[in-house]
């Protein structure tokens, strides 16, 4: 089947090459400057084509999803998603990742940014008017940035002349929507668009290779048209709040599996079989017709389509953290950065004052991790917050500590008692961590704890606030806010790469780390449309902004509601194992091996909700 | 008020098709649908690129409950609407109701008030 695909592509590079406007580039390029000649010049303003704008996005119909290759996990994400869930204050506002970008009846403005002292291409802008879409499609050759850097709406684009076509390859791009109706694109997605113009017009063929949710590359054209007269309205504002009134936080929409109102809608409609409006692989592909001809064998088909099936499945997308025995520095913001590569992620704050670190990592590392924060600042490490007791975060607490020192409490009051007062830097933390880290003996528990209200420090010229979590992952959690930077470093409270570790033996519950995170989302504000402003560390992963942090919110509540319905329904914990209540989630965070899987995670969702802890409001 | 209808229809109309971009309207509403809700406002909501009214209506088991109105743009209401709808204030409603019925949403198509009614669709009187 990838043969017509193969095809697709080939003939359009064919038709490139014939009818293409402008002679390619033919000029050497130097070394980091790009090509001294463009190739086709796609300035201007445009429209894309009503048509078939009108078949690919928001205007599509509910369960409508025929000709996706979406696999089982993406068909069930999808028949899960209303509407409504547009009326949660995160989804408002939402992006356009590429290539859903470009099907927007709206605007759109391309023009080269060259460099002023050589005239080469820097790069080409594409710019979209709703939700003011602003690309950089980079032609200077620079490589894309480390897997742990942040993702956006638009991605990080390189592009590059293929005769009359230019090629974009987009990498770091959130998830987004294939179609609007529920067909997602994941975040671990890549896109390569091709551009060919004729005359007035640019076509368009976007592939999307997504290891999570596609069963093979999906390819999707569209035209644009130059518009006569440069217009004059390019902006969309957007501004986020409440719409139902007095919906709490904790709700977002969703449809339990199997109970999607509107699934026979759109097939009915047209008399369809609603197997081939349930996408799939089978659908893009003319074989299709046989395998519907028998109706009541595609219907049986279809039905079982709209419930968790197959082998348990593994995320599919790339763990971003370094695993080649060196710690990584990335700025985040401001003075704060990311020391990624042993263990859980460590963020340092530094200046002036000295360095502020939020955990240690596993300690493996911790020389490395010493250096590297001394390559940041001369001063020593004085403060060191534990956001959780766990050994991946606290593992190089002595080293770290031991090569710091807290000249706050040196030649003070308290140096006069123990002379060793202020030799190391101080490790603080909510006191359950302590708690947790003396009842399992292990080292190096801090030695300054908060409990239930936030502990301040004013450091380096910047405002820094931990605030204890209560019973999320566990009941010793806190997160750091760095105000100035705008840096929260969320701990495990939120990751990118797995599902939150409830620990319910140690205080961990479903409610309250659905609560610790819409307490983080609280406390964000996007630059515009869901992209930028506040930045988060999560305690595994990559980089991200709010609304990755809302993404995760909205699983953890929709996974909730599964497992409460069974629980209501009497299901035992052997039976919600086996409804699969994760299953559109574990090609992204799912594991069935190593130290948390996905039926641990199940099994502490549902204890947590047989025999929920008092939870109390995070601080 | 005439003045009112002559820009609030071409406002319709680009309101058409800017929600159209952000947001399927069949997709969120059953656009074969009207009804109608009578209450008092709670508020009014100026924001873009889409502004909500809050309505408190007894239900037929003569409960309180708030709907949800979804209404223009706060750049596209500010000029003709703003002020003019007030808290408390005793409206009816006419517009598509959501699919989901939990959310008690409305997709505005006309409001009255006090004899006045504020239409946003083609042929629609205003008084």
């Amino acid at each position: 089947m990838k043969k017509l695909l193969v095809v697709f592509i080939g003939l359009l590079v064919a038709a490139a090459a014939v009818g293409g406007q402008s002679p390619g580039g033919g000029a050497e390029d130097g070394p980091g400057l790009g090509p001294t000649v463009a190739g086709p010049d796609f300035s201007g303003s445009w429209r894309p084509q009503q048509l078939v704008t009108e078949s690919q996005t928001a205007a599509g119909d509910l369960a409508d999803f025929g000709g996706i290759p979406l696999n089982d996990a993406a068909r069930l994400y999808a028949l899960s998603w209303p509407a409504s869930r547009q009326t949660v204050k995160q989804h408002q506002c939402m992006g356009y990742v590429t290539p859903y970008f470009w099907y927007a009846p709206a605007n759109y403005r391309i023009w080269e940014e060259r460099d002023p002292y050589t005239q080469r291409l820097v790069a080409w802008r594409f710019y979209g008017q709703i939700a003011q879409g602003d690309r950089t499609v980079y032609m200077d050759g620079r490589p894309h940035p480390p897997a742990y850097a942040p993702h956006t709406f638009a991605g990080f684009s390189t592009g590059e002349y293929q005769g009359n076509t230019l090629t974009v390859t987009t990498t770091h791009l959130k998830r987004g929507w294939i179609k609007a109706n529920g067909v997602p694109q994941s975040d671990a997605a890549t896109v390569v668009e091709h551009f060919v113009r004729h005359g007035d017009t640019i076509t368009l063929l976007a592939v999307i290779d997504d290891p999570v949710y596609l069963s093979e590359p999906l390819s999707k054209a569209s035209l644009l048209v130059r518009m006569a007269k440069d217009p004059d309205a390019w902006l969309y504002p957007c501004d986020d709040s409440e719409q139902i009134y007095g919906r709490k936080g904790d709700v977002v929409p969703n449809h339990l599996f199997g109970q999607n109102p509107y699934v026979r809608e759109y097939a009915d409609r047209h008399n369809m079989p609603l197997l081939a409006s349930l996408g799939g692989v089978e659908t893009m592909y003319p074989e299709l017709v046989s395998a519907v001809r028998d109706r009541a064998a595609a219907e049986s088909t279809a039905k079982a389509r709209m419930m968790p099936s197959g082998p348990p499945a593994v995320s599919r997308a790339p763990d971003p953290t370094p695993k080649d025995g060196e710690i990584h520095t990335m700025r985040v913001s401001g003075d704060v950065y990311l020391l990624a590569g042993d263990g859980a992620n460590i963020a340092v704050q530094v200046g002036p004052q000295g360095a502020f670190v939020v955990d240690t990592g596993s300690g493996k590392l911790a020389d490395k991790v010493i250096a590297a924060i001394a390559r940041l600042s001369a001063k020593p490490i004085q403060f060191i917050v534990n956001t959780t007791f766990r050994t991946d975060h606290t593992g190089g607490n002595a080293k770290l500590q031991n090569a710091g020192a807290d000249p706050s409490l040196t030649g003070t009051f308290f140096s006069m008692q123990f002379r060793g007062a202020g030799s190391a830097a101080t490790i603080i933390s909510q006191l359950n961590t302590q708690v947790h880290m003396l009842q399992y003996n292990l080292p190096t528990p801090p030695s300054d704890t908060f409990a239930e209200d936030r502990r301040r420090k004013y450091y380096n010229g910047e405002a820094v606030e931990a605030f204890p979590m209560p019973n999320a992952t566990t009941d010793g959690d806190s997160i750091v806010h760095f105000r100035r930077a705008d840096v929260i470093v969320a701990g495990d409270v939120f990751t990118t790469t797995e599902y939150p570790h409830i620990d319910i033996k140690n205080g961990g519950s479903v409610e309250g780390e659905i609560a610790a995170l819409n307490f983080i989302l609280d406390r964000t504000v996007y630059v515009h449309d869901e992209d930028g402003g506040t930045l988060i560390i999560p305690g595994h992963g990559r980089i991200t902004d709010e609304w990755e942090v809302a993404e995760y919110r909205d699983m953890m509540v929709i996974i909730r509601d599964r497992v409460q319905a069974l629980i209501k329904a009497g299901a035992t914990l052997e039976q919600t194992l086996a409804a699969r209540p994760t299953f559109d989630y574990d090609v992204r965070y799912g594991a069935t091996s190593g130290p948390w899987t996905t039926n641990m995670f199940v099994e502490a969702v549902y204890t947590s909700l047989k025999n929920p802890p008092k939870i109390e409001d995070a601080r | 008020m005439k003045r009112i209808l002559i820009s609030v229809i071409p406002m319709a109309l680009l309101l058409a098709g800017t929600l159209f971009a952000h947001h399927s309207f069949t997709a969120t509403y059953d656009t074969g649908k009207t009804v109608s809700i009578q209450g008092k406002v709670v508020q009014f909501l100026l924001r873009n690129p889409h502004s909500f009214l809050h309505v408190t209506v007894v239900n037929k088991d003569k409960k309180e409950e708030v709907w949800n109105v979804e209404w223009a743009a706060a750049g596209q209401l500010t000029g003709t609407m703003a002020g003019t709808i007030k808290a408390g204030d005793l409206v009816t409603i006419s517009g598509n109701p959501a699919r989901d019925p939990a959310d008690r949403r409305l997709r505005m198509v006309n409001i009255r008030r006090d004899g006045e009614t504020w239409g946003f669709r083609e042929g629609e009187t205003v008084n």
